[in-house]
């Protein structure tokens, strides 16, 4: 029995709505001026305009796969399996990004110095703890993950990757700041 | 009295002593208000350079710009006060743009620090229209031509208005990004004149662009015979400094050590940066100290006159 | 100051700039960089999963730092960036010629002819009739494109005003979203998410719209994460699940032994070089087209060659598909020409029309001092032109790399069949971490790397969903322009609500982009390849 794909419908369903609630409720509750503003007593163009245009770019867009792109034979559609796989990714992102951002403070906490994490965010090997930390996490676990197996050579490949990314940024130059020194 | 005397010679001399022993604790966050590559941008980075090589202090420039430097105040007004954050912005960002943004923020939640070099703002035209004054373009308007006059924020938007309602005109005023672009808009044709900070002055050397009018209080070094805001009946004007800040409280030790230090290469012509400021604004102005906060609270003060003169 | 001085000065520009030392002899910086860029542009052209956008993207906040945020950092960094582009296009044929695996999206129509020569034992021949063409190709396109630009730019300069420019930048957006991807309601969707991203903490209030109120927001989303998160990040993602889904890690790949004359006849050259010229015209007419990438131009070319191929072709010669030279020559010298030719919307209108042009406008934005547009051809007589200089700088880069390419590139090209046994597994965790380092290192906010992680996931689902992220990263660069240009024009004309259609020029524009929408809309049958 063949089915008609519905991927075309539903996505243009989501851009609509998506579209309509950005021009009639985001852009109208977020901007500070209108479609159109008098400004020195001249009409001029204000600061919701262009983003309704863009909605109504997407929401336009949208209509068109739901009308005549509808039973289009090329429908690729996001799966289940996809689906997990991005909210998998994107969490392992974020536990890499938090052992990077916090590794270091608490280093310096423990075991470091009196000064706090801040003034030594450019001090060596303080500076480097957390990107390493958390970078050879997000190396190796990647590939652990794909390989199905922890390894030895995983995580010689994430600290190897980590060691070339601190020659190439942070050993060169004086004013660049490897993450998260940034912000602390 | 006497007793008294004493105390102030000593915490003044303990005041100096502080000020040129202090060093920032850590390496100082620079933040520019300004686009990557251009000239604020460029004086923000070679003042820094300096400092480095002087001082042995150390800078980590970063760029925080957009909302006329609103965004960076947003962003250093609770950061560590200890000379550690600093930021560069021009003094229309705690004057003007945070009266009228009227979001919460007022310059007592800042600390200013130093100022290095003054706008020469002045209202510019490419020679080739053959105006050699601001009294030229009210008469080119009066007899129909309509007029573009092109800005870069939007204070000077108001004063370009006002100029326009002062001399009985109507100008089509066309608000664009940066002092770059009213100059390459005035050089397209996109717009008739423009105010320009500085930028002008090498074509105004060539013969390629005429000052029409100072938007200063003051004449232009540049060229002295222009008119001022008040001939042509404007009480309002542009004149603004680029400006190093911090946040509120910063104690008084690194506030001075900061600002006599930056000060010092601003006024070093023989430096990048004391050269690039000398070429571009004629040498540098430095405003510190009590001057600088009395300076700024005016500035606050005298946008709420120039919002309400404009929206009227 | 005239046009000679100015192309004078851009040479003198290269090769004068500031010195790096090198096995004891001090050679001028530019001409290095060129070099590099070129190797390590076949380098990643070379291995499948890597791209010449990717190289881009990531060496971007390197060459930065190195060179500094000043004028004189221009021609280093776009000589790099010019290399890796022409390296990459040499080198995408390489996997294809050997393993049947393309090595950029472009060449998989190389793979077509080029594979099955390899497997009669004409491998090294393949090789060669692929880097012939697209070196011809390239050198083709980049006369054309130094030939046109310019006059472009002075002639978009002194006829188009505000009101024009405003329709000009819609007729762009709108050619994009209805060309690339072929459904022009996904193209619409994509353009539209680039635009609103754009929206976000712009524009003139004092109020950053769109923040939700939030500091991070407020500075709206920096042009690095929303580029390298969507083009970059996003195919990552997809390689990444394409991985772990299959679970393929170990992939054998054969060669095979060389049978017989391995060299370039002057009868061989004289049977191809119809077939370059006539994809070498495709490319670069295609190429000049904001938005139509060379895939579509590979294809072409391969088309036309195809047909002409079949009716003049004698029996004892293999039709294309079975590995004809001609079908290697069809598709190199046509997806090779497109990259000079797209940098004529670039540097005449500031438009930029594939992944690499977006990467050199990312490259003049970060660094300052050159803005891609009509203003840069300003032959201005009693002063210089520093922007004009820059150009002609550039012009030069090109030659410089193409020279590189005519002399040592095919030799480096033929030894990199060895790249494409790099697993795939260790790259793509290798590139995330860089790029998300990169952006950080260029950014120095962890905000920023939650939005390029978001414009990632973002540019993942589209990938998905059969969106093109090209639409999408185009309309995010010219987002900006396009809301001033047309404030500009509106206050410019003193607030006429017809400003678009002020004029002859701004309604002609206008109504080309109904044009454009309408014809793209009219259902169309999909070409087959077969």
């Amino acid at each position: 029995m063949h089915r008609t794909p519905r991927a075309n419908l539903y996505l243009g369903l989501v851009c609509l709505v998506f579209a309509v609630a950005i021009a009639g409720l985001w852009v109208p509750f977020d901007t500070d001026s209108g479609l159109l503003e008098t400004v020195r007593r001249r009409v001029s163009i204000g600061d919701a305009l262009a983003p309704t245009i863009a909605a109504f770019f997407i929401g336009f867009g949208g209509l068109l796969l739901m009308v005549s792109d509808r039973n289009a034979n090329d429908q690729p559609a996001l799966s289940a399996v996809h689906l997990r796989f991005i909210v998998a990714l994107v969490a392992l992102l974020v536990v890499v990004f938090s052992v990077m951002r916090w590794t270091g403070p608490l280093a310096v906490a423990l075991v470091g110095p009196e000064e706090p994490y801040r003034i030594l965010r450019d001090t060596a090997p303080w500076k480097w703890l957390g990107f390493a930390a958390g970078g050879v996490l997000l190396v190796t676990g990647l590939i652990a993950a794909i390989e199905r197996r922890m390894s030895l050579r995983a995580v010689l490949i994430g600290l190897g990757v980590v060691l070339a990314l601190i020659a190439v940024f942070d050993l060169p130059f004086d004013d660049l700041l490897l993450p998260p020194n940034g912000d602390v | 009295m006497k007793k008294l005397l004493l105390a102030a010679a000593l915490s003044l001399s303990a005041f100096a002593a502080n000020a040129a022993d202090w060093t920032p604790p850590g390496p100082i966050k620079l933040m520019i208000a300004f686009a990557a590559g251009g000239g604020a941008d460029t004086q923000a980075r070679l003042i820094a350079e300096e400092l480095e090589a002087r001082m042995g202090w150390q800078f980590i420039p970063e760029q925080v710009t957009g909302k006329g430097g609103l965004n960076l105040a947003a962003a250093i007004k609770d950061m560590p006060n200890d000379g550690s954050v600093i930021g560069m912005v021009v003094t229309e960002s705690l004057g003007y743009n945070m009266r009228a943004a009227d979001a919460g923020m007022t310059p007592e939640q800042f600390t200013p620090i130093v100022t290095t070099a003054g706008f020469q703002m002045a209202v510019v035209s490419l020679s080739s229209k053959g105006w050699n004054s601001f009294a030229d373009v009210v008469e080119a308007a009066k007899g129909g031509a309509d007029l573009r006059f092109g800005t870069m924020s939007p204070k000077l938007s108001d004063l370009a208005y006002l100029l326009g309602e002062a001399n009985g005109v109507d100008f089509n005023i066309v608000q664009v990004r940066g002092g770059r672009a009213v100059m390459d808009g005035v050089n397209a044709g996109d717009m008739d004149l423009g105010f320009m900070a500085g930028i002008q002055a090498k074509g105004v050397a060539a013969g390629d662009l005429v000052n029409l009018a100072s938007a200063l209080s003051e004449p232009l070094q540049q060229t002295p015979d222009a008119p001022t805001m008040a001939d042509l009946g404007v009480e309002f004007v542009a004149d603004g400094y680029f400006m190093f800040i911090g946040p509120a409280g910063m104690p008084e030790d690194a506030r001075a050590a900061l600002s006599d230090a930056i000060a010092a290469v601003a006024e070093d012509e023989s430096t990048k940066a004391g050269g690039i400021i000398k070429k571009a604004f004629g040498g540098a102005s430095v405003i510190k100290g009590a001057d600088l906060d009395a300076l700024v609270a005016s500035d606050y003060e005298a946008a709420g006159a120039l919002l309400k003169a404009a929206s009227e | 100051m005239g046009v000679l001085d100015y192309i004078w000065l851009g040479v003198l520009a290269v090769f004068q700039g500031p010195e790096i030392g090198l096995l004891g002899l001090a050679l001028p910086v530019t001409p290095v960089m060129i070099l590099g860029g070129f190797l390590l542009g076949i380098m990643v052209g070379a291995t499948p999963g890597l791209a010449g956008p990717m190289a881009m993207a990531i060496s971007l906040p390197i060459l930065i730092s190195t060179f500094g945020f000043n004028p004189d950092a221009l021609l280093p960094v776009f000589g790099f960036l010019i290399g890796v582009m022409k390296g990459a296009t040499v080198g995408g044929a390489v996997p294809a010629v050997l393993f049947n695996t393309p090595g950029t999206p472009d060449a998989f129509m190389t793979t077509l002819d080029g594979y099955p020569m390899t497997q009669r034992g004409q491998a090294k021949k393949a090789l060669r009739v692929a880097h012939f063409s697209s070196a011809s190709g390239d050198t083709f396109s980049d006369l054309v494109l130094i030939i046109c630009a310019p006059f472009l730019a002075v002639l978009v300069e002194a006829y188009l005003d505000l009101p024009e420019k405003t329709a000009l930048l819609i007729l762009s957006l709108a050619f994009i979203a209805s060309v690339i991807g072929g459904s022009v309601g996904k193209g619409l969707i994509a353009t539209g998410l680039g635009l609103l991203a754009a929206y976000v903490g712009t524009g003139e209030d004092f109020y950053p719209r769109l923040s939700l109120g939030t500091e991070a927001l407020a500075q709206g989303f920096p042009i690095t994460t929303a580029v390298l998160g969507v083009l970059i990040l996003g195919e990552v993602f997809k390689g990444l699940d394409d991985l772990w889904t299959e679970r393929l890690t170990n992939q054998r790949y054969e060669g095979a032994a060389a049978h017989g004359d391995q060299t370039l006849s002057r009868g061989d050259l004289k049977r191809i070089f119809p077939f370059i010229g006539r994809s070498a015209l495709i490319g670069t007419a295609i190429g000049a087209l904001p938005g139509v990438g060379s895939t579509l131009a590979a294809t072409l070319g391969y088309t036309v060659g195809r047909a002409r191929h079949a009716k003049t072709r004698t029996d004892d010669t293999p039709a294309f598909g079975d590995g004809a030279m001609e079908g290697v020559a069809a598709t190199e010298a046509a997806n090779s020409s497109v990259s000079g030719a797209n940098l004529i919307p670039v540097l005449s209108l500031g438009i930029p029309g594939n992944a690499a042009a977006v990467f050199l406008i990312l490259a003049a934005e970060s660094i300052g001092g050159f803005n891609p547009g009509p203003s840069v051809f300003k032959f201005s007589t009693d002063s210089v032109n520093p922007e004009l200089v820059i150009a002609f700088g550039i012009f030069t880069a090109m030659f410089i790399a193409n020279a590189l390419n005519w002399t040592i590139g095919g030799v480096f090209m033929r030894s990199m069949g060895i790249m494409i046994r790099i697993p795939k597994h260790i790259l793509l965790p290798s590139v995330l971490l860089l790029t998300l380092t990169a952006i950080y290192v260029q950014e120095t906010r962890l905000s920023a790397i939650w939005f390029a992680i978001g414009f990632g996931v973002l540019g993942y689902v589209m990938r998905r969903l059969g969106i093109s992220p090209l639409p999408f990263v185009i309309a995010f660069i010219l987002g900006s322009n396009l809301e001033e240009t047309a404030r500009q024009a509106f206050a410019a004309t003193g607030g006429d609500p017809f400003f678009l259609f002020s004029s002859l020029t701004a309604s002609a524009l206008m109504l080309l982009t109904l044009i454009v929408i309408v014809f793209s809309l009219r259902p169309k049958k999909e070409p087959t390849l077969t």
